[in-house]
């Protein structure tokens, strides 16, 4: 059977869906981290998957590239609330952060 | 010969570099020795707040001396296709350097008031104004996301300035988890159009929709997910949750920073993105095309937006619902803009440097209200404050009427070009400027409620009597916005000019 792109398009919309369910229904903040990362990198897979289909020029893989590099930002920022919250909170459960009104 | 991308990147390269120095500069600064100072008189840092607002001066005069320069009509691009400076990007870098600047200025009375002074405030606010700024003239989706994160991971830290406040870490946590949740979005939509058109540049992706070179499913759900994305930042309903929390955590002048400049910024690349990208008929029509999907949007967040802030009991929090509810109105001139071009994208720009200014004088008033160790946030913390301080209440009087949208302030008028707008697009888009007009009768209530309590209440038996903080740079920053926002209202064809004209430069 030969992989075609609707395969990669296929998976990446699956493990984009993993991760926007698990950003969605668990409350650790660490694992909707990981959710995020999983979106972040189905991405990528989408971005090189087309690229590899329409190897017209080089953009997708460049953008993976980037998204590569943000998602590490992202990351320090987002462990460093995390962090700040722990201190206070001792906690890293999201629904724990409820001191400010719904 | 000074290298163009120098010279049309001047405003960006001043800005990044300056807040490298002021960054090393603070890491350097000499500290009172222990003995003789407490831990918060050591970090005092009172000059900063000055250097960074020159700082930023020297960038907004750039773009300034750029726009008066004259651009050529082709727009030239920075590093490569990624970015444009085109009347549009110049018109947006005065509006975010003009939220940065106010909230520096009411930064520097704020956080010397309230002994939480710490030198990367500054350093941080001219980074996110760098990522706004670019986020801003981005031509690429590329750019438009490396700009959107380096906006928002500068907002994010910000946010959670006061990391010894839970409530400071909690608006954090939710703005990040949130906003990274919209930019997987957004990226997602990006990679989508990418594999639809075979490009990632906004003219790209226009070239292939027009030519029918584009798969026309993913076109339509990578225009969605963008959309998305992006309604998260301007903070529309249903994607508004993180706000109210967000600008409550936050410090009060990260708060009126959100709320100008980041808003502003998310709105400019909207604009572009929807207007160069997708203004061909498969995209921009009412049957299947971006308007009727953004002015559902339009109209509920006006709704919610202004239902919301009636029931709350907090100003600041009320401050955070118009905000949204604001949202609302601005999408209306985006909608127009599809039917009647440039009239309708310059009744955006107008709307945000009205806005700017507004919101601005009504966080600055609010950080005015409260002195050291006593933050006014709640109405009840106002109560009897106008009769006892009457000087210090004009500000707020005037903020709340130009939010109101009252003559003669800019409010008024920002109001009326976008409904205007809508009006004159006529069809299906008259029921959005009757829907906009009876939700901002909604928000007089909530506006001249800060009004009757400032004047018309005394503060309960016992409470806590607000006293206004005395701080040289706060009275500056509500001098400056006052001023503005009256004169927006007095002479407001003498503002329209920039936006028009840079409207028209975007879709000629």
């Amino acid at each position: 059977m030969d992989i075609t792109l609707g395969h990669y398009l296929g998976l990446s919309a699956i493990i984009f869906g993993i991760g926007a369910i698990g950003f969605l229904t668990r409350r650790n903040i660490l694992i909707q981290l990981m959710s995020i990362e999983l979106m972040l990198n189905s991405v990528n897979l989408t971005l090189i998957a087309f690229n590899r289909w329409n190897p017209g020029n080089h953009a997708g893989q460049m953008f993976a590239f980037f998204v590569i590099a943000v998602a590490a930002a992202e990351a320090a920022v987002g462990l460093a609330i995390v962090i700040a919250l722990y201190r206070l909170k001792k906690s890293v459960q999201s629904d724990h952060a409820d001191s400010l009104k719904h | 010969m000074i290298p163009a991308w120098l010279y049309y990147g001047s405003p960006l390269v001043w800005l990044i570099f300056a807040g490298l120095a002021l960054m090393m500069a603070d890491a350097f600064y000499p500290v009172t020795p222990e003995p003789i100072s407490t831990p918060a008189q050591r970090q005092r840092r009172p000059e900063l707040a000055m250097i960074t607002t020159v700082i930023l001066v020297v960038a907004g005069s750039l773009s300034f001396a750029l726009w008066f320069a004259g651009v050529p009509d082709h727009a030239p691009r920075l590093f490569g296709n990624y970015l444009a400076v085109d009347h549009l990007s110049l018109v947006m870098d005065i509006v975010i350097v003009a939220g940065a600047v106010f909230s520096v200025l009411l930064a520097g009375g704020y956080l010397h008031e309230h002994e939480i002074e710490r030198g990367e405030f500054y350093p941080l606010i001219l980074f996110t104004a760098f990522g706004a700024m670019i986020l801003a003239r981005a031509t690429d989706l590329l750019s438009i996301f490396i700009g959107l994160e380096t906006m928002s991971l500068g907002v994010y830290t910000l946010v959670a300035f006061r990391r010894t406040s839970p409530r400071s870490a909690e608006g954090a946590l939710k703005y990040f988890l949130l906003g990274s949740f919209a930019a997987a979005i957004l990226l997602f939509g990006s990679a989508l159009l990418y594999g639809a058109t075979g490009h990632t540049d906004l003219v790209g992706i226009a070239e292939a929709i027009k030519t029918q070179h584009a798969d026309v499913m993913l076109v339509i759900f990578g225009l969605l997910m963008v959309i998305i994305g992006l309604a998260f930042k301007v903070s529309a309903v249903p994607f508004h949750m993180w706000t109210p929390d967000a600008y409550e955590g936050a410090i009060t002048p990260v708060t009126t920073f959100m709320s100008v400049a980041v808003k502003a910024a998310a709105f400019a690349v909207l604009t572009r993105v929807l207007v160069v990208s997708f203004s061909d008929p498969l995209t921009s029509s009412t049957a299947t095309g971006w308007p009727p999907v953004l002015a559902g949007l339009a109209a509920v967040t006006m709704l919610f937006g202004n239902l919301a802030a009636v029931v709350q009991s907090s100003v600041k929090r009320m401050l955070a619902y118009s905000s949204i509810a604001h949202a609302g109105y601005i999408l209306i001139g985006l909608v127009a803009a599809q039917k009647i071009g440039a009239v309708g994208v310059s009744s955006v720009l107008f709307y945000l440097m009205a806005y700017t200014a507004s919101n601005a004088l009504a966080f600055g008033s609010l950080i005015l209200m409260g002195s050291h160790g006593r933050e006014a946030v709640s109405y009840e913390d106002l109560a009897g404050v106008g009769r006892r301080h009457p000087m210090a209440a004009l500000p707020f009087i005037i903020a709340m009427l130009s939010l109101m949208g009252f003559p003669p302030t800019g409010g008024f008028f920002a109001k009326y070009y976008v409904l205007s707008a809508a009006v004159q697009a006529g069809g299906g888009m008259v029921w959005l400027a009757v829907l906009g007009v009876l939700t901002s009768v909604m928000g007089a209530f909530y506006y001249l409620r800060v009004i009757v309590y400032m004047f018309m209440k005394e503060p309960k038996e016992g409470a806590p009597i607000a006293i206004p903080m005395k701080s040289g740079y706060v009275v500056v920053a509500l001098a400056l916005a006052a001023v503005l926002v009256v004169a927006m209202g007095l002479v407001p064809s003498y503002f329209l000019h920039m936006p028009l004209e840079a409207a028209q430069h975007l879709m000629p």
